[in-house]
């Protein structure tokens, strides 16, 4: 009988150690196979991390080395106002020194609001944005004026979960995001504006929670973009439960890639000289924008491109659209007598005219095709020289009739007119040329004085340049090399030949009338240097609204290089609407000059005249001496 | 027939404990070692992260000093604080620039045996010396 109750109580004993074994089991298959992805993916997310690694965007340099644009790393201050337990003034108290914001306008980003979220349900906020772009030290500051932030008790509460709620307060209501944003900083404020761009805050796609990044909106920021922006790094790690990073429990640490340093063409000496200049002749002149260009032919090289109205790329958004618009290469205009170069040399490139030749200039009134072509002196006959000198229209005319439509728009598409150059800035245009086809009659006798032709400023100083690089076209240079963050070089762009446009003989012909337009007979006398021999075309044209030329309404424009035997640089400026006087060889030569005698000083080029006027100093550079008496 | 255990001698049962002990010993001290590696590990890590924030705040004050020199480098900061210390700085003019000749190259070395040319003894008798 004994026995029999021992046996049972075994029997129970085992049957419930089964069950137990059993349940035990069910329990293990539960959690390790049936829902083992579910809670292994919730295992880690409770303690890994995965921290993205922001790479320092490259800086902008000068041709010398000097920073142009740099970026520092700055903090993103958040917050979270459902721990703000009714203290968002108290808080919003302390942090508005240190980040520099109105108490007002922190206390209202700290407010707590309700909504109803897809699911139905009442839900707080829980993350605002307070300030972007804080510097470290600010958010040091902003850290420790919130760790002695004082609240006064609540009688209503107990002493412990007061404390705990002061707590909280102080170290977790206000906190800066994981990942560093940067803040783009342009030392020389202005200078070299257009060239530089300026970037914005992007959020580039990314697989996990959005981040704010910085990409390039305009000028080499935005054309060198990717080159600037680097690569992101990542690390995969444990955090404790405090959130504390276990660093021996790095699993992958990938260091960011920083951008390149993009370094240009530009010498920010030259820039500030040509700004300075600009800013002068703005205020004598007031036009509507003033622009300066100044290259170095032999190579296409930019060494100064400015133009006014300008802004400041620290603030872009303080400045309206029109002064960040780069014209120099986004505005066409009729280019007026400077186009006069194109057809001439083509001329003399195709032998159909010799500086020598002298054509009938009409006294001023030449009729041609229905219409009467004006100059703006009364001129007899004059030789091609002549007409470069005198920047006579209807002798201009004369030669583009005698070298052909076929010869002319041969010669415009030559120069590169019609198309966009090919310089490293985003929002370059290519101008408007017609082809022969849609010609009027009158269109081969307005061509050779820059009407019926749309081109942009880049465009007529880069075909000056190939007059003055011995007829062969450079493509214009604004970056010199890439390098890394140690400064070696990755990338090294040279000059780029595009063609040759006219031969070293027809371009020797055309510089040697060119120098007559700054001599006492030609158009630009204020361009004149004291030491060097300048070579230049004045050009005044009316400008065009509606389909129809306005009076009182100019471009005026001087370009010019020197010195002329060896040109060394090319200085370009153009006036939209200047006031008291608007003759380029009145507005923009003086510029010119200014210009051209300060960048000459600083680049220590050497003078090919003497002091005293047109005296060679050594033979290869005699040019001077050489100078005709420009025909009557 | 089995000897009666509390026969044995204490020499004879002191192997035993002392496998025993050793056993024990290895395993405390594999425990311990293993302990202490975590903590020096630990320690590591935090040396590691204060390496790397002074790191960062090395490398945040290093650009802003780039920074702040770059600004002072700039052409109108020159500019400015010439006009305001009231410096009397400008460019010289081209006249005022004495351009000295170029010096022509290097005169070529003489020929033949100079008074200053040294003459190894293995040239000479080689019949490479100079005549």
């Amino acid at each position: 009988m004994k026995k029999r109750l021992q046996h049972r109580r075994l029997f129970w004993l085992a049957g419930l150690l089964a069950a137990a074994f059993a349940g035990l089991g069910y329990r293990l298959v539960d959690l390790q196979v049936l829902r083992h992805e579910e809670l292994a993916s919730e295992a880690r997310s409770n303690t890994e991390r995965e921290i993205l690694l922001e790479p320092r965007r490259g800086d902008i340099l000068d041709s010398k080395g000097n920073l142009l644009a740099t970026s520092l790393f700055v903090k993103t201050v958040c917050a979270d106002p459902s721990l703000m337990i009714g203290h968002s003034a108290e808080v919003a108290g302390v942090l508005a020194g240190p980040l520099g914001m109105p108490r007002e306008e922190l206390e209202q980003r700290l407010g707590r609001w309700l909504r109803r979220n897809q699911k139905g349900e009442t839900v707080t906020n829980r993350y605002v944005v307070l300030k972007r772009k804080v510097a470290p030290e600010d958010w040091e500051k902003a850290r420790i004026a919130l760790a002695g932030l004082l609240v006064a008790p609540d009688p209503d509460r107990p002493a412990k979960a007061q404390a705990e709620a002061l707590r909280i307060l102080r170290e977790k209501s206000v906190f800066v995001e994981a990942i560093d944003d940067q803040q783009r900083f342009y030392p020389n404020q202005g200078l070299a504006a257009h060239v530089l761009g300026y970037v914005s805050m992007t959020e580039p796609g990314t697989n996990g929670p959005p981040i704010i990044g910085t990409a390039g909106v305009e000028g080499i920021e935005r054309s060198f973009n990717a080159k600037l922006a680097g690569a992101r790094g990542w690390r995969v790690t444990e955090a404790d439960r405090q959130r504390r990073e276990q660093i021996s429990l790095r699993e992958q640490d990938v260091q960011a890639r920083d951008g390149c340093n993009v370094v240009l063409t530009i010498d920010s000496v030259i820039q500030h000289i040509v700004e300075t200049a600009l800013a002068e002749a703005m205020e004598r002149h007031s036009p509507i924008s003033i622009s300066g260009l100044v290259v170095r032919p032999r190579t296409g090289e930019i060494l100064a491109l400015a133009t006014l109205p300008s802004f400041d790329p620290n603030h872009p958004g303080a400045a309206p659209p029109d002064a960040r618009r780069n014209r120099i290469i986004t505005d066409v205009a009729e280019p007026g007598s400077t186009f006069k170069i194109v057809v001439i040399s083509g001329a003399l490139n195709e032998r159909v005219a010799r500086l020598g030749d002298a054509f009938d200039c009409e006294h001023g009134r030449f009729f041609y095709a229905g219409r009467v072509l004006h100059d703006h002196g009364s001129y007899d006959t004059l030789s091609v020289e002549g007409i470069v000198t005198k920047s006579s229209n209807i002798g201009a005319a004369k030669i583009g009739i005698k070298l052909g439509p076929e010869g002319v728009y041969e010669y415009i598409r030559r120069y590169g007119f019609g198309g966009p150059t090919g310089i490293p800035l985003p929002g370059e245009v290519g101008g408007i040329v017609h082809p022969v086809k849609s010609w009027s009659k009158v269109s081969i006798a307005q061509l050779p004085m820059g009407h019926g032709v749309a081109v942009t400023r880049l465009q007529m100083t880069m075909a000056m340049c190939a007059i003055a690089n011995q007829g062969l076209l450079m493509r214009p240079m604004l970056v010199d090399r890439l390098e890394d963050a140690r400064h070696e070089v990755i990338a090294r762009y040279s000059p780029q030949p595009v063609r040759r446009v006219i031969s070293e003989a027809a371009a020797r012909d055309m510089v040697q009338a060119l120098k007559t337009v700054t001599g006492p007979d030609g158009t630009a006398p204020k361009a004149a240097l004291e030491h060097y021999s300048v070579a230049g075309k004045t050009g005044t044209a009316q400008k065009v609204e509606n389909g129809a030329y306005v009076r009182g309404k100019y471009f005026s424009s001087f370009i010019g290089f020197f010195p002329s035997g060896a040109p060394e640089l090319c200085v370009s400026i153009t006036m939209d609407e200047p006031r008291r006087g608007y003759y380029g060889g009145q507005t923009a030569a003086p510029v010119f000059k200014e210009i051209a005698e300060r960048a000459a000083n600083y680049l220590n080029i050497r003078p090919d005249l003497d002091e005293t006027g047109p005296g060679p100093l050594s033979p290869p550079l005699k040019t001077a001496a050489l100078r005709p008496e420009p025909p009557r | 027939m089995a000897r009666n255990r509390k026969s044995q001698p204490a020499a004879i049962r002191f192997g035993p404990a002392l496998k025993a002990f050793l056993l024990c010993l290895l395993i405390g001290g594999s425990g311990v070692g293993y302990v202490w590696q975590k903590d020096q590990i630990a320690r590591l890590g935090q040396k590691i992260r204060v390496g790397e924030t002074a790191l960062d705040r090395a490398r945040d004050e290093n650009e802003k000093l780039r920074k702040q020199l770059a600004a002072m480098r700039s052409p109108a900061f020159l500019e400015a604080r010439i006009r305001q210390l009231d410096l009397g700085l400008a460019a010289p003019a081209p006249a005022k620039i004495w351009r000295l000749p170029e010096p022509a190259g290097e005169p070529a070395p003489p020929a033949g045996p100079g008074q200053y040319v040294a003459r190894s003894p293995d040239a000479a008798a080689l019949g490479e010396g100079p005549r």
